[in-house]
């Protein structure tokens, strides 16, 4: 018989290491927290303790065309990025998973490796090869490099659901008298798309938070949110940065949370 | 049965992803190594022409920046890693350990939340804290506890405290992970045989953790050196990094080509250190294979 692990009434250890850990958390989503109280304190430039609350930043944020502008082509870019990588990054798994590829793990770090190549080189990258072919900077070649960088994260998410789904429902459908293309519309592709879908709302959000990628690939005047929120940081630090930056936290939160429902959080985030 | 080894039509749908990486990677990454190697643009230029004046400009470093920028991109990054390491380590063996199935659900939230937001946004958070006015001097000016405001930003340190914040959630996940696999009835059987808790940490869980530690360690290391948002708005006129100095070679000096040879050192180093990466978590795969 072994003895409950809390026998002793209080144990300092374990207050200690639990302390540790709620401080180590606190750090983790405090300044994401102080965000929101400067994009509601009223004050002209960004001062604590806040005084009062005052939806302002958020006006002149909307108000701004220069951010609205940003706002617009942040999300149509981050849009189709989302449809391209789906497509073109569930389409790689399959044939990763599915084909017989010969140097099939080769191939796999290969469509991986835009995650572990500094982003900022990949950017310097386009920049140069569209510089030297003479394209100069078009919407395109940013939705392109986004789509680069935003692959990656629909393959392994469609990878991981792949390698967990049982392949005898497949060859099962088959037995039945299913034709390849009908087991493919009818069983494979519903079975894979949560994993898909995760991946999309990835790339979604990669492509949406992209700074180092676009940084050398925008023109002015067609600046992305985050080239343009940090162009305005390095000479201006008021609430309205603080609201941007609410209106993306948001984002990102909601997409958290669709992600959980989706898959749960885990298949994604093995690394 | 006998076409198991050869490709199924379905290897077809490799080939938009192939082009589009052939296309706007493995090309770029050519075009810009063989920019570093031209003396201007070749296809504009016709008076362009090979040289290796890009790479000897930075080695011999007659201007005397080149190295330290080198160094205190290393410096950071290694600063930021080893800090990160600190403060992923506790939390990521609270998570590992952690019985409650929602209270790991909530922890890892808190932990990918950040994550999701942007590095634009995370650096603005932390400038709000750090700066002259921001809330640690406003806090300590009204406690009466300082009178001048300390220096916590536009310096290497206000840079190290925003990428740690950025980065240490890679670390923590790497962590978790080979944490997780440690069977705890090793630790719980040292304890049984005397060991105190902190010797039976030090002693059993800790070296078995060493391959995640390795393996988060250089995640962040690569990520840190490669920071170009953080080190520009938090460092000031004081930190200058590779990838800052990239960036000032397209925008201002624009002299692509010297940022096509920065861009090769810097590529250089980071592929180092992912092979390394590469390494350890195969031998951490191969020997959980064993295991």
């Amino acid at each position: 018989m072994s003895a409950t692990p809390n026998r002793r009434p209080f144990d300092a250890g374990r207050a200690a290491y639990l302390t540790l850990n709620a401080l180590l958390l606190a750090f983790l989503l405090l300044p994401i927290a102080i965000v929101l109280v400067f994009a509601l304190n009223p004050t002209p430039y960004i001062s604590f303790p806040p005084v009062g609350v005052s939806l302002r930043w958020f006006e002149k944020f909307f108000g701004s065309a220069e951010f609205m502008n940003a706002l617009w082509l942040s999300l149509w870019v981050a849009s189709v990025v989302l449809v391209l990588s789906i497509v073109i990054g569930a389409a790689c798994a399959l044939a990763l998973s599915r084909g017989n590829l010969p140097g099939r793990a080769a191939l796999t770090a290969f469509f991986m490796s835009p995650l572990m190549v500094p982003a900022i080189l990949t950017g310097l990258a386009l920049f140069q090869a569209y510089l030297l072919s003479g394209i100069g900077r078009p919407v395109w070649g940013l939705i392109a490099a986004h789509t680069l960088v935003a692959v990656p994260y629909v393959i392994r998410t469609t990878l991981a659901v792949l390698h967990n789904f049982d392949r005898r429902i497949e060859e099962a459908a088959a037995v039945l008298g299913a034709s390849p293309v009908r087991v493919f519309f009818e069983v494979t592709l519903p079975l894979i798309r949560p994993g898909v879908f995760a991946g999309g709302v990835f790339a979604f959000i990669v492509s949406f938070d992209q700074f180092p990628v676009s940084l050398f690939l925008v023109v002015p005047k067609g600046e992305t949110l985050p080239v343009v929120l940090f162009n305005y940081m390095k000479f201006d630090l008021d609430g309205a940065i603080a609201a941007a930056s609410m209106v993306s936290i948001l984002l990102a939160l909601s997409v958290v949370l669709v992600l959980e429902r989706l898959i749960g959080l885990k298949a994604y985030v093995k690394l | 049965m006998t076409t198991a080894a050869r490709p199924s039509p379905i290897a077809w749908l490799i080939a938009p992803a192939g082009l589009l990486f052939v296309l706007f990677f493995v090309l770029p990454f050519a075009v810009m190594t063989a920019m570093s190697f031209y003396s201007g643009n070749p296809v504009t230029n016709p008076n362009a022409f090979l040289t290796t004046r890009h790479y000897e400009r930075f080695i011999f470093d007659t201007a005397g920046i080149f190295h330290e920028a080198l160094w205190s991109t290393l410096r950071i990054g290694l600063i930021t890693t080893v800090v990160s390491l600190l403060i992923g380590y506790p939390l990521a063996h609270w998570m590992a350990r952690m019985q409650s199935r929602l209270g790991h659900a909530l922890v890892l939230m808190a932990v990918i939340a950040p994550m999701l937001t942007g590095i634009v946004v995370r650096t603005f958070a932390w400038m709000t804290i750090l700066q002259d006015k921001g809330v640690i001097n406003t806090t300590l000016i009204q406690w009466g506890l300082i009178e001048k405001p300390l220096p916590l930003m536009y310096n290497e340190f206000g840079t190290i405290v925003a990428l740690v914040h950025i980065y240490v959630p890679f670390m923590v996940l790497t962590l978790t992970g080979v944490i997780g696999r440690i069977d705890e009835r090793l630790e719980q059987a040292a304890r049984s045989l005397g060991a105190g808790r902190l010797r039976a940490f030090v002693e059993v869980t800790l070296p078995l953790s060493l391959p995640g530690i390795l393996a988060g360690s250089l995640l962040v290391f690569a990520l840190s050196i490669s920071a170009y948002v953080t080190p520009s708005l938090m460092g000031g006129t004081d930190v200058l990094t590779l990838p800052m100095l990239i960036a000032q070679q397209v925008g201002t000096s624009f002299n692509p080509n010297f940022a096509g040879a920065l861009g090769v050192i810097l590529l250089l180093v980071s592929l180092a250190i992912v092979v390394a990466y590469n390494r350890i978590l195969a031998r951490l795969a191969g020997g959980q294979g064993m295991a």
